[in-house]
């Protein structure tokens, strides 16, 4: 029992983080209808950010995350501006490739900077824990949860009640019509995928903190890890994707306990298809675009 | 005019007829320089040397690979990203007859393709009522799926420890093909699939994979089952690709999970047709060959840096050629407009 | 040929449709008429299984076709155009027709004999010399041509078209007029909805009138255009505009 409590714990925290991870790839997504690629090759470039930072200069990860934001925000504009922007009209298969190709560049050029060992963010606090009951939790996993709650809720009000949240909505919603009220498309898009890019970098700053990170085999476990839960929390609906991080860390976690060697992938797979099949707008909330051949 | 509107009882043709009768000599040249090639790779094997053989293989895998993904991909216009799934389900299910049942590679090569094209049924009819990224995603989804169950079925497949086909002495129940035979293997298996391609392109079924393509709700009123004609499709993709399985695991010997439900697989058939240009039979066979080609070229001469590099020739080419390299030149051809920088327009917010 | 009960057609909180009846004999041409958004297309989408309907039947000759797929539909010759053109723009305007014989009924046996077909539907309708362009180079008038050359290469029986002369210029609705009488003359029973008041009422045996989705007048002509509550509804100042013109 208190196994079974111990990893439902540690199913919340990591779901909360892996929500984070999953947040700007599902708005991307919902808005601009791009499937990014190379979202988790920009966590680990977020999380090297805030490594050398710490290794540096002893920046501690918590106080980094407005630099890898600012820093992954620019390169997010960046791309987007310029190389995304070209093809966004393009059959979809165009785009998934161009990110595609993006995700090799960061990936071996991280490779070729920092070698393709596994690194991690030192702190005194992040390995230690206290209890409630029968059940550890570690501090830098809470913090790295609540910090990832903080964000999500941020996010949804900045959606919700500003200009700027209004004006990526609407473009999302209908481009043409955004465009006829004077809202400038290319760059809501390039604003958007900044602020994906920025989420992305702060997630693998918390990953870099709780656990340890390589660009060889993290960033794909993280761009797959965020399809599966924008797909079941919802495109472009930032608490769907909290929801989503929730449902897959604990079926992750629990699913390890119960299961034998790496079945529980299989069943996510499983889930992940089950959704689409039955309800491709996610487990709550609607989709922004149809996924489903009508009739 | 009443007749035209009531129409007139034909005969219908098979496949084969039907592009025979076609062909008039201005729209042969492609069937003959293909055979032309067919016939040179032949000869070819005779004079190059082994290091040579193996990527003109590796080559001729590939080019099948592209024409089975633009069959589903490109002309039917459902971007499958798990089509490596049928490639390592036809892997292993050679791989478990001829290892545990000593069954000979003739024999198992046909039930791969079975197994290959009964799993794409299987998963088709229910995934191929998703649209765009939805079915990008749950065919990758299912092609992860399908390794996690090779995977962990330990006692059949031998799991994650990978499994070994008897190749020598008593225990082989059909010979090594040795590099020649591979050679030859993988140049029929292409050239088979550039032929039906290219048969398909200009049949009844090829117009139907269009119209689903182009518009499904137009396509269904005019009398297309679009369900039937996707899922046959990506039915017939799913053969080719079983099939490439099947000689490739034979060729290897021993393999992992991970090896032949390697993503980068799929990956590289999408790259291929897209960039060479998808929804034409060139398209796909001058992106296998020139990728395969320059990615070779990349890794003897850059080292370090040649996956770096061949992202950054993806992402340059799909931004400057978005419809594809040899969409783009033919259609420059026939207008006489060859500027680049217009074409980046064409897909530009 | 085509006989409507109690259908009913609703999205979310809206009904686009509700409770309409009606038939068309063999033969006939029936006229559809409605504001924007009185459900016309929604009609036409649940007849040819575009759309399923919230209730109520479909019927074709008799027999009950309602939710059937729209490939079944139109294997039973019925054929239909739609009010946003969907030409297949990778192909030419010839093929496009073409893939209409070679899928409709009474289908051609070789991709060769439904491009002659096509050649013969598209001098039919008009735009034969717009044979190899690709249909995103057509014009308003020839893309709606197109959509009935495409509709026509099956063969129907029973022909839906979703307003072919919306757009059209003045000569160019009279040839429209025309080939749509020619068409029945061969024996096809046509439903046209239109917003064009002068075509319609020149073109139809019968006029049906939505409103809202309800049915408002089903009658002839002449009786349609003195119905004291179509003119308030839908025609008021529309058409008192255009004959003051
Ligand atoms: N797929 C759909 N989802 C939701 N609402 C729909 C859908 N299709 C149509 N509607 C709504 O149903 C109502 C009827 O639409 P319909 O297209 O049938 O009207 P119409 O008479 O053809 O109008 P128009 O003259 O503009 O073509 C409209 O209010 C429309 O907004
Ligand atoms: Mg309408």
């Amino acid at each position: 029992m208190s196994r079974f409590l111990q990893a439902a714990a540690y199913g919340v925290v990591q779901g909360g983080l892996l929500g984070l991870v999953a947040v700007g790839f599902s708005l991307v997504w919902g808005v601009m209808n791009v499937v990014n690629f190379s979202h988790g090759a920009l966590a680990v470039a977020g999380a090297y950010v805030a490594w050398i930072l710490n290794v540096r200069f002893g920046l501690d990860p918590f106080l980094a995350i407005p630099v890898v934001a600012v820093a992954l925000f620019a390169f997010g504009y960046v791309v987007q501006r310029g190389l995304i922007n070209l093809v966004i009209n393009a059959p979809i298969f165009l785009t998934l490739l161009l990110t595609f190709g993006l995700n090799l560049v960061i990936l071996n050029g991280l490779q070729l900077l920092f070698k393709a060992d596994d690194r991690t963010i030192d702190t005194s606090y992040a390995s230690q824990s206290f209890a409630i009951g029968a059940v550890n939790v570690p501090y830098g996993r809470l913090a790295a949860c609540f910090l990832a709650l903080g964000i999500t809720v941020a996010l949804a009000l900045l959606m919700s009640r500003t200009r700027l949240g209004h004006a990526i909505g609407a473009t999302g919603m209908d481009r043409g019509a955004a465009r006829l009220m004077g809202i400038r498309a290319r760059h809501i898009y390039a604003v958007t995928f900044g602020i994906a890019a920025a989420l992305a970098g702060v997630a693998g700053t918390m990953i870099a903190t709780v656990g340890s990170f390589n660009p060889t085999t993290t960033p794909g476990q993280l761009t797959l890890d965020a399809f599966v839960i924008s797909v079941l929390g919802g495109l472009g609906n930032m608490y769907g994707a909290l929801v989503g991080g929730l449902v897959l860390g604990i079926a992750e976690s629990l699913g390890g306990l119960l299961l034998t060697g790496t079945w529980v992938n299989a069943i996510a797979m499983a889930v992940l298809i089950i959704t689409l099949i039955i309800r491709p707008s996610g487990l709550i909330g609607k989709a922004l675009y149809g996924g489903r051949v009508e009739v | 005019m009443a007749e035209i509107l009531r129409g007139r009882a034909r005969s219908r043709q098979g496949l084969f007829r039907e592009w025979i009768r076609t062909r008039t000599p201005a729209n042969s040249w492609p069937a003959l320089v293909g055979l032309a090639v067919f016939v040179a790779m032949l000869g070819l094997q005779q004079l190059i040397e082994p290091g040579t053989q193996r990527l003109l293989t590796s080559v001729f895998l590939f080019v099948a690979l592209a024409q089975a993904w633009n069959i589903i991909g490109g002309y039917t216009g459902y971007a499958s990203f798990g089509q490596v799934a049928f490639f390592g389900l036809g892997a292993y299910t050679v791989a478990v007859l001829m290892n545990s049942y000593h069954v000979s590679f003739w024999a198992a090569l046909p039930v791969a393709v079975v197994v290959g094209v009964v799993f794409a049924v299987a998963i088709g009819v229910p995934l191929l009522r998703l649209r765009g990224h939805y079915f990008a995603i749950a065919t990758l989804g299912a092609a992860e799926g399908a390794r996690e169950v090779i995977n962990n079925l330990t006692s059949v497949t031998g799991g994650g420890g990978g499994i070994t086909i008897p190749t020598f002495g008593t225990d082989a129940p059909t010979p090594y093909f040795g590099k020649p035979g591979f050679y030859l293997a993988f140049l029929v298996l292409a050239a088979v699939s550039v032929a039906l391609a290219t048969v398909l392109a200009r049949s009844r079924f090829g117009y139907s994979m269009v119209a689903v393509h182009e518009d499904e709700d137009a396509a269904g009123a005019i009398g297309i089952n679009t369900t039937v004609v996707k899922v046959v499709a990506f039915g017939v993709s799913a053969a080719i690709v079983a099939c490439a399985g099947a000689f490739y695991a034979f060729q290897q010997i021993e393999f992992y999970p991970t090896d032949v439900f390697d993503a980068s697989f799929t990956v590289l058939m999408v790259i291929m047709v897209v960039i060479g240009g998808s929804g034409s039979v060139g398209g796909p066979l001058v992106g296998a060959v020139g990728l395969q080609l320059l990615s070779q070229f990349l890794r003897v001469n850059l080292g370090s840096f040649n996956q770096l590099i061949f992202g950054a020739i993806i992402v340059l080419v799909v931004v400057f050629f978005p419809q594809g390299v040899v969409i783009y030149v033919r259609d420059a051809w026939r207008t006489r407009h060859f500027s680049v920088l217009d074409n980046v327009r064409r897909y530009r917010l | 040929m085509l006989e409507v009960r109690h259908l009913a057609k609703r999205f979310g909180g809206l009904w686009a449709l509700r409770d309409v009846s009606f038939s068309v004999s063999e033969g006939e041409i029936l006229g559809v008429i409605g504001p924007n958004g009185a459900g016309k297309s929604t009609l036409v989408n649940l007849i040819t299984g575009h759309a399923r309907p919230t209730t109520g039947q479909v019927l074709i000759a008799g027999q009950d076709v309602t939710g059937r797929r729209p490939w079944v539909i139109a294997h039973d010759r019925v054929a239909r155009t739609f009010q946003i053109v969907k030409p297949f723009r990778g192909l030419t305007v010839r093929e496009n027709v073409a893939i209409g014989a070679m899928h409709g009924n009474e289908r051609d046996g070789s991709v060769r004999d439904a491009l002659a077909t096509a050649d013969e539907l598209l001098e039919l309708v008009g735009i034969a010399k717009h044979a190899h362009a690709a249909p995103t180079q057509l014009s308003v008038a020839d893309a709606r041509r197109l959509e009935l050359a495409k509709a026509l290469a099956s063969r129907p029986r029973l022909l839906l078209i979703d307003e072919v002369m919306a757009g059209l210029r003045h000569h160019e609705i009279e040839s429209a007029v025309e080939l749509i009488h020619r068409l029945r003359d061969s024996g096809i029973t046509i439903v046209a909805v239109e917003h064009v008041m002068k075509a319609i009422v020149s073109v139809s045996d019968r006029i049906l009138v939505l409103h809202h989705g309800s049915i408002l007048a089903l009658g002839s002509p002449r009786e349609v255009l003195s119905d004291p509550r179509v003119v308030e509804a839908y025609l008021g100042h529309r058409y008192v505009n255009r004959r003051s013109e």
